[in-house]
């Protein structure tokens, strides 16, 4: 396993846990892009955060691939809005990835020495 | 200060890097951004400073990642309604052509108006041809019905009325279920107390509605089963129409007696409404003479017969020429060269409609036609040049499908705009052209739009849709654009400059035969309004009188005649003396139409043997004055005078077709016509032909009359037909009941005044006939032709504009495309004007191939042409040599902007063009 030694380690891990972050800030309520952006935000601190593209390139990829599904939502008074929310073939891959990262986080734990935050 | 316009932002940030964002997309970007700029103005930070937030996250993206995001088109499946429902992709892609079409309104607007012209266009004649002729007539089984018509080949006659002891022996045929027939009496109507009126009425064999298959709204009608002519009691039923305006629609009427021509008629019904066969009629009334009883020779009943259910209209037509054929050798005296045609109701109706409304449901086919090649064109030149747009879709992995789906989307949107609108133009039009149409047409006032003209419009909308929306596309998403796009060539193939040829070939092939029709209707036209009548009557006023048969002095037919010309003759006096009149005078019937053809001898020739070889002309009586108030030329000797009467010596004239006819190289004056035509019906009576021996019951002395003159042709044909043989007798000495009066007067008021003033005093129970003047007689006589011509005009301008268009569109393309290979032949020493040459002489090549094709079409078409032209031959080379030189110009002239933006290509800006 090559891993490069700079900070490029934590924006590929980031890449990789993009879609179980998304499909894990929709899993309760169907949320608007900017919501999603605002909501991660708020719960790291800024630690992880998409830029604009790489936001809706995933929620555009997770869409096709059927594991969230939008639709514009008009309220009264406001601008219509996408809204994306978890269909069941996302919370199935939510539940795997889940399953995954927990192992692979447990095992980073144990080998690399790693303290929870 | 407010946010700024992010989804510009967005898309000038993607063009940089080259992507292109979807409406979608880039609207959500853009929510994204205004959220950003709200949640930092919020936060209580500056306006600058939310804004530069929002570029901020902007700038930080790199768009290029969207590149490969899958299309946010509406199309996309993920793309659900408010609503919660699924959206069609179509309905999807029916917004996003809404909005296309919103932005490029100038194109929309043009296509949508050709397309609406072309559907209101086809759908008003639509209307009128389905309500006038494919619509069935209002009778039972009408495809069963014939109208029989005696036809002569070697006279030239192929539509004759047929002679009653004919018409009995056709009716026996077993191939007939039955048989009526009729002719036109002219009845006077009168009631007490209410002005007397002149009624189209037909006199008819009592079987007539059982034969139509209709029944009276009111009374039983004519009695079923009863003797077919001979019947005593008068019976007469009377039209919807006349029932409400003279009497009220009084249910009473039933019953009643009226007086027609002074005798009492039960009135036996009253026909539904709009019934009026055979045309405008409104009194039938029952035959009461013995059909047998009269001669083979006298041509004048109409019938209409109905064909037995398990017979072919050819098996009975072959009947009853097997049966004319007998007759001939039977009565070969009356019958020889005679032979009978069955005519189909409905055509024998539509008459010179039938013709005249297949060209017109031609010529709008053909507009159409032109229309729609137009909206392709447009739709091509549109899809053309969104050529980068469609290869940049493709690259971004728009599938064909998907491509095809939003053109189509588009022309859909368009087509259905233009049905709507034309839908509504028809709407509009229908009405104001039953107006205008003259009142002839049969159940044109039926014509309305219905669920079947509507469903025209949907059906050329829809294939509108499909071929001219989808060619454009197939061309465009077939050509692998992406090839395109990587060479960064622009898409000037020759495949769309093939199409682009064929489009315009097209239109200006089928403009020319719009073009080429409408000049030979208006040659037509011409030729109708200015052939020499003989007479120069304009201002004439024409009206008519029929007097009864007198019941005064005595019961000889003699005396009665002599008695109906000494009215006449005192009308006409009386007229003369009222103010304002210029002259006056009376004639059996008017130029223009034929009267009756009868034979006789010139006197020192010898006698034929056979009486069907002797010489036959045209029989009109008319009074003194009426040639000098038609102001018809006298060739040579004088016109007839008040002197000319029963008791002086028997005087005809002739006309000059007579004289070259039977009198060639002879000096016609103080030569003698014999004649033993004594007897018109009961409708004239030649008061020179005298009882013969009278121990022989039929026989007569014939008259000699003096030829006294010679009249220069006045046209007694239907225009457009050569002037026939006519003698011309003193009514005085063959009095006629009914005589059509020409009144010259200072105005027409005092015509009418003087009319009805000498008539009151003359014959207070005689109505009045229409008044019209001559001018108006003879619009009416062209005005088939004339609106035919009108319309077909307005066409053929439709046509030629369209077509100029679609050739400036094509060249102005061909311009645009050809910039740069125009700019390296300048930079190589070109002369600009053999550039702009070049350009003209395409299209001039492109032209001429389309006149070719259209004179072809025009050559096909000839037989429906030909009957409605009237005296001018298809081959016309004046209107089709006007009409290609028309054409010809214009098409060319609309190559003439692009051609001359040819020769003003700067080689340094051509080149500098991609």
């Amino acid at each position: 396993m090559n891993l490069p030694a700079d900070g490029r380690t934590l924006d590929a891990a980031k890449k990789g846990s993009a879609d179980l972050i998304i499909l894990a800030l929709v899993e309760d309520e169907p949320l608007h892009g900017y919501e999603i952006a605002s909501r991660l935000e708020r719960s790291c601190q800024g630690t992880l955060r998409f830029t604009l593209a790489s936001l809706y390139a995933t929620l555009y990829r997770l869409e096709e691939r059927e594991l969230v599904r939008s639709r514009w939502v008009e309220r009264a008074g406001q601008r219509r809005r996408r809204c994306y929310r978890i269909t069941d073939k996302g919370r199935k891959a939510l539940a795997v990835q889940r399953e995954d990262w927990s192992r692979f986080i447990a095992a980073l734990t144990q080998i690399a020495g790693l303290r929870p935050a | 200060m407010t946010s700024p316009d992010w989804p510009l932002e967005i898309r000038a940030a993607a063009a940089r890097v080259g992507v292109h964002l979807d409406d979608a997309t880039v609207e959500e970007l853009a929510e994204h951004l205004d959220d950003i700029y709200s949640a930092a103005r919020r936060d209580g930070c500056s306006d600058e400073e939310a804004i530069s937030r929002g570029r901020a996250a902007l700038q930080e993206s790199t768009l290029e990642v969207l590149r490969h995001a899958p299309s946010r088109r509406p199309a996309a499946p993920h793309h659900i309604a408010p609503d919660g429902g699924r959206r069609l992709n179509m309905m999807a892609a029916l917004r996003l052509a809404l909005r296309q079409l919103r932005l490029h309104r100038g194109f929309a607007a043009v296509t949508i108006l050709v397309l609406a012209l072309g559907v209101g266009a086809t759908t008003t004649v639509f209307t009128i041809v389905d309500s006038v002729l494919v619509r069935p007539l209002p009778y039972r089984d009408p495809d069963r019905l014939v109208t029989l018509w005696d036809t002569s080949a070697r006279r030239g006659r192929m539509q004759e009325r047929i002679s009653p002891v004919n018409f009995m022996d056709y009716r026996a045929l077993p191939v007939f279920e039955g048989a009526a027939a009729w002719w036109r009496p002219s009845l006077n109507l009168t009631d007490p107390g209410l002005d007397p009126l002149r009624v189209n009425a037909i006199e008819v064999s009592g079987n007539f509605f059982d034969v139509l298959g209709v029944r009276p709204q009111l009374g039983d009608g004519f009695p079923a089963g009863g003797p077919f002519s001979v019947q005593r009691e008068p019976l007469v039923v009377i039209s919807d129409r006349l029932w409400r305006t003279r009497y009220n629609g009084d249910p009473a009427v039933v019953g009643r007696l009226l007086r027609f021509n002074e005798r009492p008629h039960l009135v036996a019904g009253v026909m539904p409404p709009r019934f009026h066969y055979p045309d405008d009629i409104d009194v039938w009334q029952r035959l009461n003479w013995d059909l047998t009883q009269h001669s083979r020779a006298a041509h004048f009943m109409e019938a209409v017969a109905r064909v037995r259910d398990d017979t072919t209209l050819e098996q009975a037509a072959i009947a009853v020429e097997t049966l004319a054929r007998r007759l001939q050798t039977d009565f070969a005296q009356t019958n020889r060269d005679w032979t009978v045609t069955l005519i189909p109701l409905l055509e024998e109706q539509l008459g010179y409609y039938r013709p005249a409304l297949l060209v017109l449901a031609g010529a709008v086919g053909l507009l159409l036609m032109i229309g729609c090649l137009n909206i392709a064109s447009l739709l091509l030149t549109r899809a053309l040049s969104r050529e980068r747009e469609i290869a940049l879709r493709i690259a971004m992995g728009a599938s064909p499908r998907q491509l095809l789906v939003q053109l189509l989307a588009e022309s859909l949107v368009l087509s259905s705009f233009g049905a709507v609108l034309g839908v509504v133009a028809s709407a509009v039009a229908l009405p104001a052209l039953v107006r205008v149409a003259p009142s002839g047409i049969p159940r044109l006032d039926e014509a309305q739009l219905d669920v079947r003209a509507l469903a025209v419009a949907v059906a050329i909308a829809v294939t509108t849709t499909i071929v001219f929306g989808l060619v454009p596309a197939v061309v465009l998403v077939g050509r692998k654009i992406a090839a395109d796009l990587r060479s960064g060539e622009r898409g000037s193939s020759r495949g769309a400059r093939r199409a682009y040829s064929v489009i315009v070939v097209g239109q200006v092939a089928l403009a020319c035969t719009l073009l080429m029709s409408s000049a030979l209707l208006i040659r037509t036209v011409v030729k109708m309004v200015t052939t020499p009548t003989g007479i120069d009557a304009d201002a004439v006023v024409t009206t008519s009188v029929q007097l009864p048969i007198p019941n005064v002095v005595a019961r000889l037919a003699v005396q009665q005649s002599r008695a109906i010309a000494d009215t006449h003759e005192l009308l006409l006096e009386r007229i003369r003396q009222q103010p304002g009149v210029v002259s006056a005078g009376a004639a059996s019937v008017l130029p223009l139409e034929l009267d009756l053809r009868l034979p006789l001898e010139i006197d020192g020739d010898a006698t034929p043997v056979r009486a069907d070889d002797r010489s036959i002309a045209q029989y009109h009586a008319v009074s003194d004055g009426y040639f000098e108030t038609m102001r018809a030329a006298l060739a040579s000797g004088r016109p007839f005078s008040k002197f000319d009467t029963a008791d002086a010596a028997p005087v005809v004239i002739v006309n000059e077709a007579f004289v070259s006819r039977y009198l060639e190289g002879r000096q016609p004056l103080r030569r003698f016509v014999i004649t033993n035509t004594r007897y018109i019906g009961v409708v004239a009576q030649n008061l020179m032909v005298k009882d013969g021996d009278p121990r022989l019951p039929t026989s007569l002395t014939p008259a000699r009359f003096e030829i006294v003159g010679v009249v220069k042709d006045i046209r007694n044909m239907p225009l457009g037909q050569p002037v026939e043989p006519a003698v011309y007798f003193s009514s005085q000495q063959f009095p006629f009941r009914e005589m059509h009066l020409v009144i010259r007067a200072t105005t027409t008021t005092a015509a009418v005044a003087a009319v009805r003033a000498s008539l009151a005093s003359t014959a207070p129970s005689v109505p009045m006939g229409v008044v019209r003047t001559w001018a108006e007689q003879m619009a009416e006589k062209t005005q088939d032709a004339r609106l035919l011509m009108t319309v077909l005009i307005f066409f053929g301008v439709a046509a030629a504009s369209l077509a100029a268009l679609g050739v400036y569109g094509l060249f102005s393309w061909s311009v645009a495309q050809r910039t740069r290979e125009l700019a390296i032949r300048l930079t190589l020493g070109a002369r600009p004007v053999s550039v702009g040459a070049g350009v003209v002489r395409q299209s001039a090549a492109l032209v001429a191939i389309g006149l070719v094709v259209g004179l072809g079409i025009v050559r096909v078409s000839e037989a429906v042409l030909t009957r409605v032209l009237i005296d001018l031959s298809p081959h016309d080379p004046g209107s089709l040599a006007a009409a290609g030189i028309l054409l010809a110009v214009v098409a060319i002239g609309a190559c003439v902007p692009p051609a001359v933006r040819a020769l003003r290509v700067d080689p340094v800006e051509g080149l500098r063009v991609e």
